[in-house]
């Protein structure tokens, strides 16, 4: 069952394909067309033949009414004639004149004989008749001499059931003593003798008219047992008035079309021919159409698939035209989609090929048979953000051709693609091992200074790379490695190159695993403050707390903030963690003595941050804490990217009353001018100087030099690492006022400060 | 009409029964034309006179232009009728009539034949050479004979009072031996007057 519907519907299918061609519609429609014509023409021809058959009827009908009249008048005067013959006669009229009725019957028989009269009579005056009257009823007898007596002396007349012609001749012997009547008889036999004179059969017939039949007098057609009939009755001279007679002529015209029949046929059949040859033509003709679209469509779904095709020009007619305009197109089509995919796969600006282009590139070069090993390069500009600031992006791009030449000049062998922004990528086949070469060359090539648009621009590159098939097996993969590499070498110092390590990727995650809790750690309330405290030697008693950011993370446990606050740094986290840790340093601090400071860390993204202000001044009000309790630790390199903008922030912090301490202080760029340019509350020294106390006398002095230094310019000094009362010592003698570390307390939480308070107190009585 | 048939009476009732009357018959076919050559015999109420009968007419029928003169010739019984032919051709005059059968061939110009007629009756005279021609002799037994003239009128005088019969007869009339009788009462003096319409054969 399911096979056969399968059949049937693709049957139908097939039929409905060949049903939408053009050269089935085409076919169809002349072979209608010619069929119409045939049929019109086979009505045509029919009813032609149809109304000329007719005219000739009725022409022959004329004719043999014609011929009836004359031949009745001939009858007529022929029996008139032989009437006279025997009323003439003297014999005869002295037999009537004397009453001799067989004389008088004798000579009617023997002229009846002689003429061929099938009835001869003898009406006499008085209305008595005498001869061959046997045939007659009394009633035909009285009305043949009322009709006599009337003065008519010819005529048809119906005896018996048939018709006769009848003369009668007056005899006057020598006063009219009655009249000869002679009668020949019309019946079916006579009349057929007559059809027979007429070239077609009309079967007169003389017949009385009747009431029911009386008609017209015009050629009548009438239905007979299906068959058409044409019909004439005209009316006959009768001899009794009152009993009028017809003769009608008939004929069949379905006979009559019956001749024609044969012609009707071989036109039919010639129609059929003909609309055969027509379907033929047609479905000749069509395909010859056809072809050139069915060329043409199987082209278009050769493009449509995204082949090229062309089709072959034939003719020079529209058809032809098209063809040509069909090629044309494609062609631009091929064109255009050539320079979309261009587009597609390379950068507009340097023209070289993008990141879609590289990572085929690489996937290609990665499936090549036979795996030739090969490095890509990632690269980018170390400055180029500030170039594009300060001298404007047209600048900015025309730096970036330029990059791209200098890389295709550096690596001629090689693939060069610019992924975005100021990043490249170099594909170099690497058979001999020399990508650290080549990764020189290019950090080389982009060290050299640049000229454009008139300026001399100085940048310099960092390279990441990642050596296939070794560092990856995908495009993605060697992609992101090489990435992590060249986030390696940017991150050891700008201007060299780093080959990827898998290390790098394992510590790739585990960053970003820490940057996703990072997220959640300040909502979840896993970081906490923990408070170091600075002893003052001068007061002897602990003068400020170093407020230290901790992360309880819920599976690492206790997670060094060296760990995570470059992190949150990285990722802008710092903005609100750092916000949250000043509100809570300063809720804490007051629960402290009034006598106390707490120090918080100010990071630099913090510190460029344009809330920050905002944000110590809300800390500083929420908790009710006096500004000089609240000291904001800030590092040396804010001074290195903007010297002029850091201390404008600077002063206005000051301006809110509270303090600010230079934190680790001598190392990296320590420059003294710029403890000449702002007013700080203290300089902490850093921990490498007090670990060097014990072991190098220079250190001595360098803590010497500081003191003496912020003493000169009112600043207090914190020495930072104390873990040794050696130190402490060493420190005090050299005029330090106060001390962190180990010594008097690692970080605490902030519940353990007032027993820590508590304790040093007592370790103060001790000391 | 009233008058007409009140005066008869009137008179038949003043006159004396010994006075003769007339007869005025107008003859007339359908059409109101009047009728001549209608011969008007009276049997009088009386009955005939005796006597020899006089007509103050010839009794000599003629064939001249192909044609007999007079058409109608009215003679009493027992006459001898002369038969002149002034014509040049030849006749053969015929009678196939009942009261009279004879043929008299005339093959002479002015030559004479006659014939006695012994039976009242009609006689129709033809000619067997021209079919066209043809005469009636009408004979009678009455004195009270005349035939109309081309007015149509027929004057009787000298008749019975009384009932009289009178029988017309015509050539073409359409009765029984071509003739029909009417009563016609006479009065003692004076003059009976009577319009008879005819139905005649159309004239063939």
């Amino acid at each position: 069952m399911i096979r056969i519907a399968a059949l049937k519907r693709l049957w139908r299918r097939t039929v409905w394909r060949f049903q939408s061609t053009l050269t089935f519609r085409m076919t169809l429609f002349y072979g209608a067309l010619f069929a119409a014509v045939s049929m019109l023409s086979l009505y045509g021809t029919r009813k032609a033949i149809e109304s000329y058959a007719e005219s000739q009827i009725r022409r022959e009908m004329t004719v043999g009414s014609a011929l009836f009249d004359r031949i009745a008048a001939m009858q007529f005067h022929q029996l008139t004639q032989a009437g006279n013959v025997l009323a003439s006669d003297f014999g005869f009229r002295e037999a009537v004149g004397t009453n001799d009725a067989a004389t008088i019957a004798s000579a009617l028989q023997s002229l009846q004989g002689r003429f061929k009269i099938d009835h001869a009579m003898f009406v006499s005056i008085d209305g008595v008749v005498a001869g061959r009257a046997d045939g007659l009823s009394v009633d035909d007898q009285t009305q043949l001499f009322d009709t006599l007596d009337a003065g008519r002396e010819r005529g048809i007349v119906r005896w018996r059931g048939q018709s006769h012609m009848v003369a009668a001749a007056p005899v006057r012997a020598p006063m009219l003593m009655g009249w000869v009547v002679f009668a020949r008889n019309m019946g079916p036999t006579d009349l057929r003798q007559l059809a027979k004179l007429s070239s077609i059969d009309l079967h007169p017939q003389l017949v009385p008219l009747t009431g029911a039949t009386r008609r017209s007098t015009q050629v009548q057609e009438v239905d007979r047992d299906g068959e058409r009939i044409l019909s004439w009755a005209r009316p006959v001279p009768a001899l009794v008035e009152a009993a009028p007679q017809r003769l009608v002529l008939e004929y069949s015209l379905t006979r009559a079309l019956q001749g024609y029949a044969p012609i009707l046929w071989a036109l039919l059949g010639f129609g059929a021919l003909g609309l055969l040859l027509a379907i033929a033509g047609a479905f000749a003709a069509s395909r010859r159409l056809a072809r050139p679209i069915i060329a043409l469509e199987a082209a278009a779904r050769k493009v449509s698939a995204g082949e090229h095709a062309q089709v072959e020009v034939e003719t020079r007619d529209e058809i032809g035209r098209l063809a040509r305009s069909f090629n044309r197109m494609v062609t631009a089509v091929e064109e255009r989609e050539r320079q979309i995919a261009h587009m597609a796969f390379h950068d507009s600006l340097t023209g070289l090929a993008n990141r879609t282009l590289l990572r085929e590139q690489i996937a290609l070069a990665l499936h090549r048979h036979g795996g030739v090993d090969f490095a890509l390069f990632c690269l980018d500009l170390d400055n180029f953000k500030a170039v594009n600031d300060t001298l404007g992006h047209p600048t900015g791009d025309a730096l970036l051709c330029e990059v791209a030449t200098r890389l295709a000049e550096t690596c001629p062998q090689g693939f060069v693609a610019r992924l975005g922004g100021d990043e490249f990528a170099v594909i170099v086949q690497d058979g001999s091992g020399a990508a650290d070469q080549t990764g020189r060359a290019i950090v080389q090539a982009l060290t050299r200074p640049f000229t454009v648009n008139g300026h001399r621009i100085v940048t310099g590159g960092s390279v990441g790379i990642a050596l296939a098939p070794q560092d990856g097996q995908d495009a993605t993969s060697l992609l992101k490695n090489a990435d992590l590499a060249l986030y390696r070498a940017k991150h050891d110092g700008k201007g060299s190159h780093r080959f990827f390590e898998n290390a790098m990727d394992a510590e790739a995650q585990a960053r970003r695993a820490m940057e996703v809790d990072l997220h959640d750690a300040l909502r979840n309330g896993e970081l906490e403050l923990h408070f170091q405290p600075l002893f003052g030697l001068s007061q002897n008693r602990v003068t400020a707390f170093e407020a230290l950011m901790r992360w309880n993370h819920p599976v690492r446990g206790m997670v060094s903030p060296i760990d995570f606050i470059p992190l949150a740094e990285e990722t802008g986290l710092i903005i609100p963690i750092g916000e949250w840790a000043l509100h809570e340093a300063c809720r804490i601090a007051m629960s402290w003595g009034d006598d106390i400071r707490v120090a918080v860390n100010v990071s630099p993204v913090q510190f460029r941050s344009s809330t920050l202000n905002s944000i110590v001044l809300q800390a500083l009000a929420r908790s009710g804490l006096e500004p000089q309790r609240l000291e904001l630790e800030i590092t040396e390199s804010l001074f290195i990217d903007n010297v002029e903008a850091t201390l404008a922030s600077l002063h206005s912090l000051k301006v809110l009353g509270v303090r600010v301490a230079l934190d680790d202080f001598g190392t990296g760029y320590s420059s003294l001018s710029y403890l000449r340019s702002f007013p700080f509350d203290k300089l902490k020294i850093d921990r490498s100087f007090i670990v060097d106390l014990l072991a190098n006398k220079g250190a001595t002095a360098i803590i010497r030099a500081i003191t003496t230094l912020a003493d000169a310019l009112g600043i207090e000094t914190t020495a930072e690492g104390v873990e040794s009362s050696e130190q402490l010592d060493i420190l005090r003698s050299e005029g330090c006022n106060q001390i962190q570390g180990y010594l008097f307390s690692r970080p605490i939480p902030a519940a353990d400060v007032p027993a820590l308070l508590v304790k040093l107190s007592g370790s103060r009585m001790a000391a | 009409m009233y008058y007409l048939r009140l005066a008869p009476l009137a008179l038949t009732c003043l006159a004396a029964p010994a006075l003769a009357g007339d007869l005025n018959l107008k003859l007339v076919d359908a059409a109101g034309r009047p009728v001549a050559d209608a011969v008007v015999t009276v049997r009088p109420a009386g009955g005939i006179p005796p006597g020899p009968i006089r007509f103050p007419w010839a009794t000599t029928m003629v064939q001249q232009n192909i044609a007999f003169a007079p058409h109608v010739l009215v003679v009493p019984v027992g006459t001898t009728v002369r038969f002149p032919n002034k014509d040049k051709v030849r006749h053969h005059v015929y009678s196939f009539s009942k009261p009279a059968k004879f043929e008299i061939k005339l093959f002479g110009q002015d030559e004479t034949r006659s014939y006695t007629f012994t039976s009242t009756g009609a006689v129709a005279l033809g000619c067997n050479i021209h079919d066209q021609m043809s005469g009636f002799i009408k004979v009678v037994d009455t004195p009270f004979a005349i035939k109309s003239d081309a007015a149509g009128s027929a004057h009787l005088a000298g008749m019975a009072t009384g009932t009289a019969q009178v029988t017309i007869w015509h050539p073409l009339l359409k009765t029984k031996d071509n003739e029909m009788v009417v009563n016609v009462p006479i009065p003692g003096s004076g003059a009976a007057s009577k319009t008879v319409p005819l139905t005649l054969r159309s004239g063939r």
